[in-house]
């Protein structure tokens, strides 16, 4: 496999010596355009001209996707502050999928909230993530990473919380209190990969090069874990997700489950070392996605929106990203991170053209919610894996990373669980329709990005896996495809005839059994206030006073120092 | 031999002058040109330290210690000195009389600027705060000590209401207290050493013939400096009295008058006590600030109105500055260097961030006309700058980047893991996650659509946030991210003049 040699799709190489700054100024001005863009919504011109640009704000990063050499690192800063930019091949995959979700959702909500008076806010949050997700994928040294990585996360709050309902506010704060979790466990684990290295801000690939040998392997390890798989939603840090997922407006959903998660994947590329073998690691981390592929199935099925059920399915497809990255750092496989990339970005693209599709459907007659429902369908069936879509290459590929055995059969069966889910899905888009037929601004941008996520598969295979596109076309691979996507089908429909009376987990699962932390917490509370109010008084403020006085004096004195 | 360092600590007391002379709007303006003027003084006091890589030093009437009385400006004191000079000017011209205060609408509302009184006080902690972090000797500190009290306590109780006098009376009187306790230190530190001039006394107990005396003595002088620093578990006065002051006066108090104790407890044991001593001591701080940071913060998350967050906020984070003492004593000299430097910056960001949010929310309180956290929702649309820096201090306090708070976190952490106190970055982590819990729930509350529901019965005011105002607390939550743009390394400037001696400064 040569995916880490990935080379620019579009070769601008010819122009790099005489414009060696073009592709550099192609990196900044991706994240830049969308943060300026934000402040500028200050001004009230900017505001009203904001909608017409939303489209054309990820223009640079798809460009630099497609023409930035791989392995270019710009020093935005110099030492010792270290701003550096640089895009590998994984980082390249998801930027350009990413630009492309945000050009085809962005056009989208901006019909979608036509009517909104909120829509301001909810630009100016929109190009916050956006700049937040780019930079994400781009950036090099570790400070960095943790600013865009805070940026992208605590933005994407505006975005699912937009619509401000009960069910939103709560959500919301479960989503921000996470987040805050995530960057503590990430803070710690950044400053321990940092000590290892001579510069306190150093570049993310030298500090995960002494990982192996650094005395704090274990606690980063876990931290890093920890931390980005709570972005990914892997079971049990699962719980915010299909609740937040859902409550977003539908483009904001598209994004969310789009992008955002990929914040979570591009770290764990980013942090465990590719080449070196990790055993333990990456057996607990790909046993912890098979889990999830399958609990995300479980629970989503049972699911009656169709929102909340894409959720679910964004959180078992995570499952399968991290079991493939499991696989391949438990044998150190050269390539795994710009396959599990190129998986995830296939995901996002089709996950993004999910969401879209469910608010057309919403905003249709039923008769056309049905035609919404085949689109939707198909998309669902190629992120399944079904022969001839964009999504078989992906899988394809990443049956090249999980080798066969138990992992890989799990793997494969999951698929049929995708398949069954997917149908599951298709079905409530089928139902969702109301009256009235959707604006061509939902319709354009929600088909632009359907027909991408059909394709692009097919064009990056090569680049990706370094096979020709036509190994998955012979007849053994497209059977290999097919029969779980045909059990799947075959169970979907056998449920449709004499389905289960299964009552609706609600949204978020094994949180609602977690009520008692809630209570713990207003315990706490209530204790802290409670011997706050003890110290506060005169009597108890003034002995301790004595106390601290005294506390230090026997300290000095029965500590074994010369005075 | 430097006159600036005099000049210092006279130049705010000249503007007392026009104030009590001249009518209370020129003098108003008269006080805030010389808080600009403090400005430049310690930025002069700073360059010059900078420039010269040596501590800066005056003798008042020529008379040498420890005959007469030493003024010195290291690193670390002229950086507290810069930091606290320009959070007066700014809470200065947040509090003048601005073009639209004399209408009889903007009055009504109460939001006209403060009374000649405040600039009064003001200048004077212009002067002590000046004076706490120039003097060189232990009563010349204690004098400065009384002079910040005095000067702040009325700052509490400027509008004259119930519950301002009472949280003054508090406040005075435990401040009193720790006034007695650092007296007593200081007269047994005199008996035995008979000087009192820190660089004399650092050298004389060195050689180690202080005994259990010197130790009760540094005892209680560490007892009464965190009395009046307000730290775990003396904090009974703060929450009232930072929570009740008018919000210019919350925000100094909260950002400047505390870190006066602070300071002198870090020259206390970093460059009065010996190494060895500090090294003992230092865990016993420690403990205390890291419970501040625990206990106060999860009180923070309890509490119900927005000033008494900030209060209890305020009395949280000055544990941080207190986990440093036991990594700054360390023997190991590059990890302990740069917890002396995460320790300071985090003062001096705490010190932006949290002026700038008590002025927001004083801004807040005043557009809303109350500051109930329940009755808050959609304040972001009356009062968008003011949530804005509110929100933008807060990342200082949830240690996110970027900002002074990221920083200092980054390097305590760094510092504390490098030496192995697991706890230590436990804490810190721990404070960060509470933070990030009181600060979110603000903002989040203010970006809610306003509660319209018959049942409340409230809606948003008519009125909007005084926007030049709102901008000043902006301009101070930006401060307090600029800081964040430190290199994270140790910073050479704040070990400038260091260890405390006279050598080569005296005539």
């Amino acid at each position: 496999m040569t995916g880490d040699t990935l080379s620019p799709p579009l070769d601008l190489s010819a122009l790099e010596p005489a414009l060696p700054v073009l592709s550099e100024a192609l990196m900044v001005v991706a994240i830049a355009l969308p943060l300026v863009l934000a402040f500028a919504a200050l001004v009230p011109a900017v505001r009203r001209a904001l909608p017409h640009l939303l489209v054309f704000v990820p223009l640079p990063a798809l460009i630099a996707a497609l023409a930035v050499p791989r392995g270019l690192s710009v020093l935005v800063a110099p030492d010792p502050f270290r701003f550096t930019l640089a895009l590998d091949a994984p980082g390249a995959l998801l930027l350009g999928g990413s630009s492309l979700l945000w050009m085809t959702a962005g056009a989208y909500a901006m019909a979608y909230l036509r009517k909104d008076p909120a829509r301001p806010a909810f630009m100016v949050w929109w190009l916050l993530t956006m700049a937040g997700s780019f930079a994400v994928f781009l950036v090099a040294d570790v400070a960095s990473f943790y600013l865009a990585y805070a940026l992208v996360s605590f933005s994407a709050y505006g975005l699912a919380a937009h619509d401000d309902t009960l069910e939103a506010r709560r959500a919301g704060s479960l989503y921000l209190a996470l987040t805050v979790l995530g960057e503590a466990l990430l803070i710690a684990a950044f400053v321990m990969l940092a000590s290892g290295t001579a510069d306190a801000n150093p570049q993310i690939r030298d500090a995960v090069a002494l990982l192996p040998t650094s005395p704090w392997k274990t606690p980063v390890l876990v931290l890093v874990l920890l931390g980005f798989t709570l972005k990914m939603g892997l079971f049990p840090l699962h719980v915010w997700m299909p609740l937040a997922h859902s409550v977003a407006p539908v483009p904001g959903s598209a994004v969310l489950s789009g992008v955002v998660v990929k914040a979570g994947v591009i770290g764990l590329l980013r942090f465990l070392p590719e080449s070196v073998p990790l055993p333990g690691w990456g057996a607990v981390l790909c046993g912890a996605g098979l889990f999830t592929a399958y609990y995300g199935v479980a629970v989503g099925l049972t699911q009656r929106h169709p929102k909340r059920a894409l959720a679910y399915s964004t959180v078992s497809q995570m499952g399968v990203v991290a079991a493939v990255i499991g696989a391949g750092i438990l044998n150190g496989t050269a390539g795994t991170f710009t396959i599990a990339a190129y998986y995830a970005a296939n995901h996002m693209l089709l996950k993004g053209a999910m969401f879209l599709a469910v608010g057309v459907a919403m905003a249709s007659a039923p008769r056309r919610a049905w035609a919404v429902a085949g689109v939707a369908g198909l998309l669902g069936l190629s992120l399944a894996g079904l022969p001839l879509t964009g999504g078989a290459m992906a899988k394809y590929a990443i049956k090249l990373i999980v080798p066969e055995g138990v992992a890989g059969t799990l793997l494969t069966l999951s698929a049929a669980g995708s398949t069954l889910l997917m149908a599951r899905y298709a079905l409530l888009v089928a139902r969702s329709g109301t009256e009235g037929a959707p604006p061509r601004g939902l319709i354009l941008p929600a088909l632009a990005l359907a027909g991408l996520a059909l394709v692009l598969p097919f064009l990056l295979f090569e680049a990706v896996t370094g096979l020709p596109a036509g190994v998955a076309f012979t007849p053994a691979a497209l059977m290999k495809g097919l029969w779980p996507v045909a059990v799947g089908l075959a169970v979907a429909a056998l449920l449709a005839w004499k389905a289960p009376r299964v009552p609706e987990v609600p949204a978020g699962d094994i949180l609602h059994t977690l009520g008692f932390l809630g209570a713990t917490g207003r315990t706490i509370m209530g204790g802290a206030v409670a011997a706050d109010a003890v110290l506060r008084r005169w009597p108890v403020a003034a002995l301790a006073l004595l106390g601290v006085a005294a506390l230090v004096a026997a300290t000095l004195t029965f500590a074994v120092v010369p005075l | 031999m430097s006159a600036l360092l005099v000049l210092a600590i006279t130049a705010p007391l000249l503007g007392l002058v026009p104030l009590l002379l001249l009518g209370p709007r020129t003098g108003e303006r008269a006080a805030l040109g010389m808080l600009a003027v403090n400005v430049a003084i310690t930025a002069g006091i700073a360059e010059r330290v900078a420039q010269g890589g040596r501590a800066l030093g005056y003798v008042v009437g020529g008379f040498a210690p420890p005959l007469g009385v030493g003024l010195r400006a290291d690193g670390f004191s002229a950086a507290m000195m810069l930091m606290a000079a320009l959070v007066l000017l700014f809470t200065g011209l947040f509090a003048m009389t601005g073009p639209g205060d004399m209408t009889r609408k903007v009055k009504a509302r109460g939001s006209a600027g403060m009374p000649a009184t405040f600039f009064i006080l003001l200048l004077s902690l212009a002067c002590a705060l000046n004076l706490a972090f120039l003097a060189q000797d232990l009563f010349t500190l204690y004098v400065a000590l009384e002079l910040l009290t005095f000067a702040a306590v009325p700052l509490v109780c400027l509008e004259g209401k119930a519950g301002q006098l009472s949280a003054a009376l508090t406040y005075l009187l435990f401040a009193l207290f720790g006034s007695v306790l650092y007296l007593l230190g200081v007269v047994l530190i005199y008996g035995l050493y008979g000087t009192l001039d820190i660089a004399h006394l650092a050298g004389l107990m060195a050689q180690g013939t202080g005994g259990a005396t010197a130790g009760a003595a540094l005892a209680l002088m560490s007892a009464g400096l965190m009395a009046k620093a307000a730290l775990f578990p003396l904090h009974l006065w703060l929450p009232p009295a930072h929570s009740g002051a008018p919000p210019a006066a919350s925000a100094v108090l909260s950002a400047v008058v505390i870190k006066a104790p602070l300071f002198l407890l870090v020259r206390l044991w970093s460059d009065l006590a010996p190494l060895p001593l500090t090294q003992v001591a230092g865990p016993v701080f420690a403990l205390c600030g890291a419970a501040a940071i625990v206990f106060c913060g999860v009180v923070a998350l309890a509490q119900e109105r927005l000033k008494l967050l900030i209060a209890y906020s305020t009395a949280a984070q000055i544990g941080y500055l207190c986990l440093m003492f036991p990594l700054a004593a360390s023997d190991d000299g590059p990890w302990s260097a740069l917890a002396w430097t995460g320790g300071t910056l985090h003062l001096v960001s705490h010190a932006l961030s949290k002026a700038a949010m008590f002025l927001a929310a004083g801004l807040i309180a005043e557009t809303m006309g109350h500051d109930r956290l329940s009755g808050l929702g959609g304040v972001g649309r009356v009062a968008p700058v003011s949530v804005a820096a509110f929100g933008l201090g807060g990342l200082s306090l949830m240690g996110l980047p970027p900002s002074g708070g990221f920083v200092a976190k980054v390097m305590l952490l760094t510092s504390a893991l490098q030496q192995g106190a697991w706890w230590i970055a436990t804490v810190v982590l721990v404070g960060g996650l509470l933070a990030g819990g009181y600060v979110l729930r603000v903002v989040v509350i203010a970006l809610q659509h306003p509660d319209s529901d018959a049942a409340s019965g409230r809606g948003l005011p008519d009125a909007r946030e005084c926007r030049w105002r709102a901008l000043i607390a902006l301009a101070l939550a930006f401060g307090a991210m600029l800081v964040g743009f430190m290199p994270l390394a140790p910073l050479p400037f704040l070990d400038i003049g260091r260890p405390v001696t006279w050598e080569g400064l005296l005539p």
